[in-house]
Formats: structure tokens, C-alpha cells, sequence
């Protein structure tokens, strides 16, 4: 029962995501692209909190949802955007860009259903299952190991937040130190690239 | 449950969405949020095999702090994107790709 109501959930966040990921591309106005980004950032959160990611579905709504998107309207809100009217010379670009999106899903939807094991524990490609490899064990390991089938069970009392801050600041601590250098020299280049240009 | 395959497929379907807005939008702002939604999109496999890969219903949390920092990564190039948005506003009057073409005439 849990578990079904898990699956409905994520299909119907996925649903919404995608949906209104085509708002984003399909919608003239930037200011309504914006929204239906926000919307699609809260449903991947709901996705990872579905997941058991609690802290990086926290993490998306403040970043995603919250600091990028109103960087984005402040941007849109300044610049006074105007809508973009519909035009046939555009459609040409359109369907080229709809052609390759399209090939691009289609090569990742088969390669993911193409894993060992995809959905249902069973093998569809022989040549990556080496079946003769893990003879009798795989009942006891296929728990564990990386395969197409359903996601291992999340253990009840499984900290998140914890194991994830003592990976990041025990084993990760030098990259995070360096990654805190990139956001300040994100933020100075910002600075610096919306100063006034004096024309002297 | 839901199987790993699905995980990915979602994944890849909102990455194309965004590489389909990246390649038709005319509106640079737009093009860059779609670039912001295919950060997302390549978030969600690796918190799929984060779980994929655990054992004993723990994750592997190395994936989760890798999507971290894309996270912060992604912070980091909007700042800088929205200022040279802003900066090529400032040159051009416009925010359409199409007018960006001093290298070609």
C-alpha cells in the first residue's frame, strides 16, 4: 500500500514536471516561463523527497525555486521583456529543435530501459547480464547492487541530513571549501559586469 | 516501487525539453532557464542511483553531495548569466539571440 502510493506520487510530480517544462518552452511571455519553472522545480523536489533525498529537496526549493527564479523575474522585471509574437519564419528552427530533443529522449528512454534488469528484475540484453557470472547469489545481492529493478528499500530510521553533512564535510571538505571560492568569484564577476561602463 | 529505469527517463525527458528550449527560443532569458532546467534534470539521476546504489536502505550519499554542488554551481552561473544578460541589454537594446551578430556581419 505505501509503496503504491509512492509510485502514484511519483508519476503524478513527474507528470506535472514535464508538463510544465513544455510550459516553460511553449509560453511568449518570460514572466510565465518563470512561473512554470518554479513549478517544475517544486515538483522535482517532491520527486526527491519521494526518493528519501530529503535535504536536496529542501535545497532545491530555496535555490531553484526560491533565489534563481527571482533572479530571473528581477532580470525580466528590469530589462522590460516583451513578449515574443508568433512568427513562421521561426518555424523552421522549430522543428529542427524539436527533432533533436526528440532523438535525444528517445536514445535516453531506450538506453535506461535497456539497463540490466530495467523494470522487472529481468534481463532484456544478454550481453550485459553475464548470467553465468553470479550463479545462485544473486537472489541474496540483488538487493544492493546497481540494477535496473525497482530502488532498495530506505532503511526507517535512515538520517539524511546527517550522513549527507558528515560525507560533505569529512571526505568532500576540500572540494566544498574550493566550491565556496567559485560563488564568490561568481558573485564579484556579477559585480563587476554590472558596473557602468564609463565611455572615457 | 518504482524501478531506476523510470528515474532516468524522466530525467532525460526534461533534459530534451530544456535542449529543445535551448535551441528554439529566440529570448535569452528563456534559452537560460532551460539551460537551468537541464542542471535539474541530470539532479534527479544522480539522486536515483544515489538510492539505486545503497545497500542495507542506506543511500550512497557521494552522488547527493555531487548534486550539491550543482546546485551551487548553478547558483553561481546564474549570477554571472543574468549580469551578461543585463550588460548585453545595455549594448544591444535587445534580449533576442538574433541580435547578437557583430562577428558575423
Amino acid at each position: 500500500m505505501d509503496a503504491a502510493i509512492s509510485s502514484i506520487l511519483f508519476y503524478l510530480f513527474a507528470t506535472i514536471a514535464v508538463l510544465s517544462a513544455f510550459g516553460v518552452v511553449a509560453s511568449r511571455n518570460p514572466v510565465n516561463s518563470a512561473m512554470c519553472m518554479a513549478l517544475s522545480f517544486a515538483s522535482t523536489a517532491a520527486v526527491y523527497f519521494g526518493m528519501g533525498a530529503q535535504f536536496l529537496g529542501i535545497v532545491q526549493i530555496i535555490v531553484y525555486a526560491g533565489a534563481i527564479l527571482v533572479l530571473f523575474l528581477f532580470v525580466v522585471m528590469m530589462l522590460d521583456v516583451k513578449s515574443e509574437e508568433a512568427n513562421l519564419s521561426n518555424l523552421p528552427r522549430a522543428i529542427i529543435g524539436v527533432v533533436i530533443a526528440g532523438v535525444f529522449a528517445g536514445m535516453v528512454t531506450k538506453a535506461a530501459l535497456l539497463l540490466p534488469g530495467a523494470t522487472d528484475g529481468v534481463c532484456p540484453v544478454k550481453a550485459l547480464c553475464c548470467e553465468d557470472c553470479k550463479p545462485e547469489a544473486t537472489a541474496a545481492t540483488a538487493e544492493g547492487e546497481l540494477s535496473g529493478g525497482a530502488l532498495p528499500q530506505l532503511a526507517e530510521d535512515n538520517a539524511d541530513v546527517k550522513t549527507l553533512g558528515a560525507t560533505l564535510f569529512s571526505q568532500y571538505n576540500i572540494p566544498f571549501v574550493i566550491l565556496s571560492f567559485a560563488l564568490l568569484a561568481g558573485t564579484v564577476g556579477a559585480v563587476a559586469l554590472g558596473r557602468k561602463i564609463r565611455k572615457d | 516501487m518504482t524501478p531506476l529505469a523510470h528515474y532516468l527517463i524522466l530525467s532525460g525527458i526534461l533534459f530534451s525539453i530544456g535542449l529543445a528550449g535551448v535551441l528554439i527560443r529566440k529570448n535569452i532569458i528563456v534559452v537560460f532557464m532551460c539551460l537551468e532546467m537541464m542542471l535539474s534534470a541530470a539532479n534527479i539521476s544522480l539522486v536515483a542511483f544515489s538510492r539505486a546504489q545503497g545497500t542495507e536502505g542506506v543511500p550512497v550519499y557521494d552522488p547527493q553531495v555531487l548534486s550539491l554542488f550543482i546546485v551551487a554551481i548553478a547558483a553561481a552561473e546564474v549570477a554571472i548569466g543574468l549580469a551578461l544578460i543585463v550588460a548585453m541589454f545595455r549594448a544591444r537594446k535587445s534580449v533576442e539571440s538574433t541580435a547578437i551578430t557583430t562577428l558575423k556581419d
